[in-house]
């Protein structure tokens, strides 16, 4: 494991504490870069297929599951569907959506005090769940063996349980937390859109999940945690290959 | 040994005394008795001896769960906790209280099935469980404080996905009427003052892993959503209480409350409930608003949405935002609760100055939850506010307390309906200051005592619901005329079956009852209109039978006898008709172990049989028709002095009672003269040595 550590390149950005700062930058960055991207995208056939490339996912995913906190009832029936219905057993800790963890005291948990959300604050219970990242996908170019991978028809971005290796890098690279990593099989996990008909949004008894058309929500949904970008040098350089600076 | 899905697989033993924590196999100790109170009662019988006391540390404490708890099986929230009943009276047996909320699916999480609490701390403690590891924790920095300040303080050391099951000051205190409670507004009643007695706030549990499910998941998807498909609002009425599209029928008792132009008022923005056809699964948490039900029209403005247990789709607390309240009283604008626990305050009060349906009500409501659930002030099925109220109208308050203690209380805001009035009362009983409120927090039995009260004028007095042995009824006569009142006379406690009163409340049209009826009971007979009796048939006999049968299951299986059974339902192309035979299904495909509606019956009435041997054992007698299966008064009485069986009246005939209670031992195959289980019957249910053990003690019929 620390051989293959050292094997990569650790680069963590250094903007502090500030999530807030971290998530501007991530944004700054998809702005400065958009014609790169599309640049990139015109080679996707090359790079997605070449075999001798490192994987970088660039088509979008087509859906995508949101939610709406104002008609959650925290009964989590969403994690019990997911994990139950595609893992054959009731385990929350790896739900690919995420009610149980803000349900109390919301997502700044109880250090929000009296103007926390959850059943002890305001009653809001946030729904966190996967964005499907357009390029660059935090979790998919985190993963040393290239496990997270696009799966048609939705696009969805899912783990290759035959190619992961248990190490969890995708969870830090994820800035919403929405990797899960089941201690059963020593796998990591996300949301992979049950093939076009979610589970979860079947679940839910209140209706607050719909399953759309894909749209970019990693602009509009504030980050849980310090993102750690941690890139293999072959995908830094591929990486190089489009986004030069001019 | 074979390996089996639903059961987390262990149970965990902690002794306080010596702080040693140990671990059981659940499987191979318990899987006969299936978990919950099945669990509760075999750690009863093998290890409590009779003449124990509650406060004493030989009691134990056992918070049992079932196969199906933390699994996605509808209405599988709820934690059974078997202990000395602490307000059973005159002499304490064992009973059983029932929490929602998280704790059960957590505690599954962590990986147990049960924990039994046993011995006592030397000084206050609190018990960590996080996955894997437990341990034994000083409780110096809360022991003290409120229900709330506890959860917090707890939470900050296991983090906020932990449920914390503590106690508050009442519990502290050794106050009888005290609760323990989890997940902000669950509670279980009774259990609260045994907590404190061993010096034991609270058991915080995080839980991490899985519970898997034996059978097929994709049989186990279908079979959660037919299961779904056949649930009605809170309490498994599956009509709704005003026309609606969908609906063929409609009763105004219904907790089937959603309706287009119906809306939780106080979401933001507004949430309209809509109609709720049946037929939506997406819709099954919009049907039930209890604040509604219980406080009228008025409370859709202050709702701000529903809330309940893990993984149940009914959401019968229901969170409500009262800024007044806030700002008069200094409390928290928004709570939930439901039934005893939303109604605490406003049912202490005959009168508001806006009336009974007004926003005082409602304020008071308010000023009861944050109080009683923050103290941990249990109302014993609200016989404490119907107790206080005769005790104060009839003057007894002012006789039996000094001038100075009298005056103490504002008498004129009591009268007047102002809930500030609660601010007086609640922490007398919390910290058993002066008589008043040291005698209210003793429950019914004791203070009568107390006081030199006769309980015999209390089993009188029709508005009073007082039962026997220090508790109310539970769903009786008022609703289920003969059946309700045999089930009434079963427990050491408020009944707590709602089996029974699920099915005739249903809203459904006698004519489809009846049918329904004899497909379950044999008859159409089993079932009256509630307030048109008729006399007793063996039908009423076999539906008291089934109801507590399955009552039992669902307190060990985890599932909530709030809302099942199911064998009803709001579907018109099924002919209403739900299934006897969910709780089999769920059983067999989340464990694995094949087992019939039959089958799992019979556990059903060994769990049964075990309670009613432990009661014959602990009371020493077994004359339980005489000693213990009594029938209060005013089961036979009518204000008006009309006829029995007179549409319109509740009361029953004592002869035809007598012959009630004949036919149900006769279904119980329990001897008649006695009301004592056989040896035989014993033996039947996997009992024997229970038998033998009630045989040696001359204890057998």
């Amino acid at each position: 494991m620390d051989t293959q550590k050292d094997g990569y390149e650790t680069t963590e950005k250094g903007l502090g504490s500030l999530l807030e700062a971290r998530f501007m930058s991530r944004r700054d960055f998809l702005k400065l870069s958009g014609i790169s991207v599309i640049a990139l995208t015109a080679l996707n056939p090359f790079i997605a297929r070449g075999g001798a490339g490192p994987l970088i996912i660039m088509e979008q995913a087509k859906g995508l599951v949101i939610s709406e906190p104002t008609r959650c009832v925290g009964c989590r029936r969403c994690e019990l569907a997911c994990t139950e219905y595609n893992d054959g057993k009731a385990k929350p800790s790896i739900a690919r959506i995420k009610v149980g963890r803000n349900m109390n005291f919301g997502p700044k948990g109880l250090y929000a005090s009296q103007n926390g959300q959850g059943n002890w604050g305001n009653g809001l219970i946030i729904q966190d769940l996967c964005k499907q990242c357009p390029h660059p996908v935090p979790c998919a170019d985190a993963c040393p063996n290239d496990a997270i991978v696009v799966s048609p028809p939705t696009n969805a971005r899912v783990v290759d349980k035959e190619k992961c290796i248990g190490c969890k890098m995708c969870q830090k690279a994820c800035p919403w937390e929405m990797m899960v990593f089941d201690s059963d099989n020593n796998k990591a996990t996300k949301c992979f859109l049950c093939k076009g008909s979610p589970k979860c949004v079947e679940a839910c008894p209140a209706g607050a999940l719909s399953y759309v058309n894909w749209v970019d929500l990693t602009r509009e949904v504030p980050p849980r945690i310090a993102q750690v970008v941690v890139t293999s040098p072959e995908k830094g350089s591929s990486c190089n290959t489009c986004h030069k600076k001019r | 040994m074979k390996k089996y899905g639903g059961w987390a697989g262990k149970v965990l033993r902690v002794n306080l005394s010596d702080r040693k924590i140990s671990i059981e196999d659940t499987i191979e100790k318990y899987r006969d008795f299936l978990g919950g109170t099945g669990i509760g009662y075999k750690v009863f019988w093998d290890e409590v001896l009779p003449g124990t006391k509650p406060f004493d540390p030989e009691n134990k404490i056992v918070f049992a769960v079932g196969p199906l708890a933390g699994t996605g099986a509808p209405c599988n929230g709820r934690t059974a906790i078997t202990t000395l009943w602490p307000t059973c009276w005159p002499k304490a047996l064992i009973g059983t209280g029932h929490m929602g909320g998280n704790f059960a699916a957590e505690l599954k999480y962590a990986g147990y099935d049960a924990i039994i609490i046993e011995g006592k701390a030397n000084k206050p403690v609190w018990i960590s469980i996080v996955d894997e590891k437990v341990t034994i924790n000083d409780a110096g920095h809360i022991w003290g404080q409120g229900i709330r300040r506890t959860t917090i303080e707890l939470s900050r050391i296991l983090g906020s996905e932990a449920s914390v099951a503590a106690i508050g000051q009442a519990g502290e205190n050794l106050v009888p009427m005290s609760v323990v409670m989890n997940s902000y507004s669950h509670s279980a009643g009774g259990v609260g003052a045994v907590m404190g007695s061993k010096n034991l706030k609270a058991i915080a549990v995080r839980g991490t892993g899985g519970i898997s499910i034996a059978g097929n998941r994709e049989e186990w998807e279908r079979l959660i959503k037919y299961h779904l498909s056949l649930l009605g609002a809170n309490n498994q009425h599956v009509v709704p209480n005003s026309p609606q599209p969908w609906a063929e029928f409609y009763d105004p008792a219904s907790r089937w409350l959603a309706s287009k132009g119906r809306a939780w008022g106080a979401s933001s923005p507004v949430i309209e409930t809509g109609p709720c056809d049946p037929r939506d699964l997406n819709r099954i948490a919009y049907r039930t608003n209890n604040a509604a039900f219980y406080l009228g029209e008025i409370a859709w403005k202050y709702t701000v949405r529903g809330s309940g247990c893990t993984g149940c789709p009914i959401r019968c607390h229901t969170m409500i935002k009262i800024p007044s309240a806030a700002a008069k009283y200094g409390i928290p604008e928004i709570g939930m609760n439901t039934c005893g626990g939303l109604n605490f305050g406003r049912s202490f009060f005959r009168n508001f100055p806006d009336g009974m349906r007004g926003l005082t009500n409602v304020e008071a409501c308010m000023v009861g939850m944050h109080m009683a659930d923050d103290y941990g002030i249990w109302c014993n099925y609200g016989q404490l506010q119907r107790d206080f109220q005769k005790l104060y109208y009839e003057g007894i308050i002012k006789n039996k307390l000094g001038e100075k203690e009298f005056k103490s209380y504002s008498w004129d805001k009591y009268e007047k309906g102002d809930p500030s009035f609660l601010f007086e009362l609640l922490p007398r009983i919390a910290f058993k200051e002066g008589e008043l409120g040291t005698a209210l927090g003793l429950g019914t039995g004791a203070h009568l005592e107390r006081w030199g009260l006769s309980e015999s004028e209390w089993k009188k007095d029709p508005k009073l619901n007082y039962w026997k042995m220090g508790h109310p009824k539970h769903h009786s006569n008022e609703e289920v005329g003969q059946c309700g009142v045999i089930i009434n006379t079963q427990y050491n406690r408020d009944a707590q079956c709602h089996s029974h009163t699920n099915f005739v409340r249903n809203g459904l049209p006698l004519e489809v009852q009846k049918r329904l009826a004899e497909e379950i009971w044999g008859t159409p007979d089993a079932v009256d209109g509630v307030g048109a009796y008729t006399p007793m048939n063996v039908g009423k006999a076999r539906m008291a039978k089934w109801s507590l049968l399955r009552k039992e299951l669902h307190d060990s299986l985890s599932l909530c006898n709030w809302m099942g059974p199911w064998v009803a339902s709001p579907l018109k192309n099924r002919n209403y008709r739900g299934d006897d035979t969910i709780e089999s299904m769920l059983y067999t495909l989340a464990t694995g172990d094949r087992k019939s509606r039959e089958e799992l019956d019979l556990i059903a009435e060994r769990i049964f049989l075990l309670h009613r041997a432990i009661t014959i054992r602990d009371m020493n007698t077994k004359e339980m028709r005489k000693e213990h299966d009594t029938i209060p008064d005013w089961v036979f009485y009518d204000p008006q002095k009309r006829p029995v069986y007179t549409k319109g009246t509740i009361h029953l005939d004592p002869k035809d009672m007598e012959l009630a209670m004949d036919m149900f031992y006769q279904e119980m195959g329990w001897d008649r003269t006695t009301g004592a289980p056989t040896y035989e019957t014993y033996r039947k249910v996997g009992l024997e040595e229970v038998a033998k053990e009630l045989k040696k003690r001359g204890l057998l019929p």
